[in-house]
């Protein structure tokens, strides 16, 4: 768990985070969202300490983060960031086995370790582990920052715009691949990101912040349907919100289970979203959809009407 | 290592280091079998009775002059290094802008002139061409070290500080590792230099390569001149191509 309380950080007469709360539970991803220069950087490098906040009070499981040594806290921290930062003169096993090596780990464990997270981030290691980070990709390089981060296994990682320099394919690969590792480790993560959609499919909890203050947090839903003010709004995409929480919403969720008439020939899957789905109606120029699971077995059907929320009629 | 692989490796060692060994091969056949060559020297000193530098042997003059540059380099070296990664640390930054000004003062002060000053304080001798190696082999060092240094992309430091390095570790294992290559050009350029300037030292006392040289101006003899400056020629190459090989072979990991 890491809190915030009334965190102020000024370089000289500028004033970059102005007296943010904030409280991320354990298992929890909390992605902060804003514009360039808005604090949220400053407010995750302060989390581990590369700044130290001028005013206020960090706290992780309830100590005050200053209580620890710099170093000690930091090995206990993931760190991702957007370039990676790998070390060039050192193979992709070296790099991944930093913290270990930092907490002086047996080298039986550490081989051990690393091996098990080139597995958990699909790096085969009879092609990875004695690479060079200049010979990598950039999703490869990334994949070896996160495995990296988390070789300690810490509790918190922190990831500061970890996909900002991939390409969308590989950048949503990367973001699928982060919610599965989530949901297996449930590790307390901090994640900036000034991409709204990225912080919608991710996060439990989204910030958004401007000029050095949070002007709301909440669900991803709970911004979406109440949007605090117009630069929240914006932010959101105006009136293309409802298209981003159609995205957040699966068929299963909305449709009508097994009904009686199942006449719809246009298909679509239970867990797709509601955004996909409309998107299917669109093409197939269809107002009715039946819905189907794994084995390809209808087990429902939604309506245009449902789909939008307006269950009145039927 | 199979039975097979052993001399087929040594073969490639050999091989790469070509350039290296055959400067060092023609240093020592020369430092060593110098008379041999009188006929030629005579062909081209053809005024003077004696053509071959005999005062001291090559052997004993080749060994001063390598001893004065290295002493020189090695201290060149460890005052350069430190320095720049003195002012490269937080708490020296704002020396850095004076040292990278004495460092360039040091090489635009002519070594005569070094040789000059340092005599009356520090008498004739080896000292003196020490001092004046060790200010003018400076400047390449501290320069190629800040480069080196400040050259090292700021998110690995930022990764590096972020993990939980600690300076030292930073500074050992990330820093020095990845500026070494440039550093390491640094001090080529510097040795390479030196072992030319390190003949002005024939003028205040200590002698080396420098003395035949400086002993052919003053009698006129062009066959001295030449057998010293031969001399330093080849020592220069065969150090600078060991300097290349070794950068290269850094470069490959």
């Amino acid at each position: 768990m890491i809190e915030l309380f009334d965190v102020t950080k000024r370089f000289g007469e500028e004033t970059a985070v102005d007296g943010i709360s904030l409280r991320v539970e354990s298992g929890e991803l909390c992605a902060l969202v804003g514009t360039s220069g808005c604090g949220k950087s400053t407010t995750l490098r302060m989390i581990n300490r590369l700044i130290e906040h001028s005013e206020g009070e960090i706290h992780i499981d309830g100590q005050p983060i200053r209580r620890f040594e710099e170093d000690t806290l930091r090995r206990r921290i993931g760190y991702v960031i957007q370039s990676t930062g790998l070390f060039p003169h050192w193979t992709v096993a070296r790099n991944i086995g930093l913290v270990p090596r930092l907490l002086k780990w047996s080298p039986e464990r550490i081989e051990s370790r690393v091996d098990e997270l080139m597995a958990l981030l699909g790096l085969p290691r009879e092609t990875f582990a004695d690479k060079y980070p200049d010979q990598l990709s950039g999703g490869q390089a990334q994949r070896v920052g996160v495995a990296r981060a988390l070789a300690a296994d810490p509790d918190i990682l922190l990831m500061d715009e970890p996909f900002g320099a991939l390409d969308p394919i590989t950048r949503e690969a990367l973001q699928d691949e982060l919610r599965e590792l989530q949901a297996r480790l449930h590790k307390t993560i901090v994640f900036v990101t000034h991409d709204m959609d990225e912080a919608l499919r991710l996060a439990d909890k989204l910030v958004v912040m401007d000029a050095g203050r949070i002007v709301q947090q909440g669900t991803p839903l709970e911004l979406l349907h109440e949007p605090a003010t117009p630069f929240v709004e914006s932010m959101l995409g105006g009136d293309d919100r409802g298209l981003k929480e159609a995205s957040l919403v699966t068929v299963g969720e909305r449709m009508l289970a097994l009904g009686p008439r199942l006449n719809a020939t246009a298909r679509v899957h239970r867990d797709a979203t509601l955004r996909q789905a409309l998107a299917v109606m669109f093409r197939e120029h269809a107002d009715r959809l039946t819905v189907i699971d794994d084995e390809d077995i209808p087990v429902g059907e939604l309506s245009l009407q449902r789909l939008v929320g307006n269950t009145r009629h039927e | 290592m199979n039975e097979r692989g052993v001399p087929r490796r040594a073969n490639r060692a050999v091989h790469r280091w070509r350039l290296p060994l055959t400067w060092l091969a023609l240093l020592l056949v020369l430092t060593v079998g110098m008379a041999e060559l009188e006929g030629v020297f005579r062909w081209i000193e053809t005024d003077s009775r004696q053509v071959i530098y005999d005062r001291a042997d090559f052997v004993t003059l080749l060994g001063r002059h390598l001893l004065v540059v290295m002493v020189a380099s090695l201290l060149a070296t460890l005052v350069g290094v430190s320095a720049a990664i003195a002012v490269t640390r937080r708490a020296g930054r704002d020396f850095l802008p004076l040292v990278a000004q004495i460092a360039s003062m040091g090489q635009t002060f002519p070594p005569v002139a070094v040789l000059a000053l340092a005599v009356p304080v520090l008498g004739f001798g080896t000292l003196p061409i020490i001092v004046a190696l060790l200010l003018y082999g400076l400047l390449p060092i501290v320069r190629n070290t800040l480069a080196g240094l400040q050259g090292i992309d700021s998110s690995i430091l930022e990764a590096a500080r972020g993990m939980g390095m600690s300076r030292g570790q930073v500074l050992r294992q990330v820093e020095l590792p990845l500026a070494a290559p440039v550093i390491v050009a640094g001090i080529r350029t510097s040795v390479t230099v030196n072992i030319a300037t390190a003949a002005l030292g024939a003028t205040v006392g200590a002698s080396n390569l420098g003395d035949p040289i400086i002993s052919g101006i003053v009698n006129g003899n062009t066959a001295y001149i030449l057998q010293g400056a031969l001399m330093i020629g080849l020592l220069a190459l065969t150090v600078d191509s060991t300097f290349e090989r070794l950068a290269l072979r850094r470069a490959r990991r």
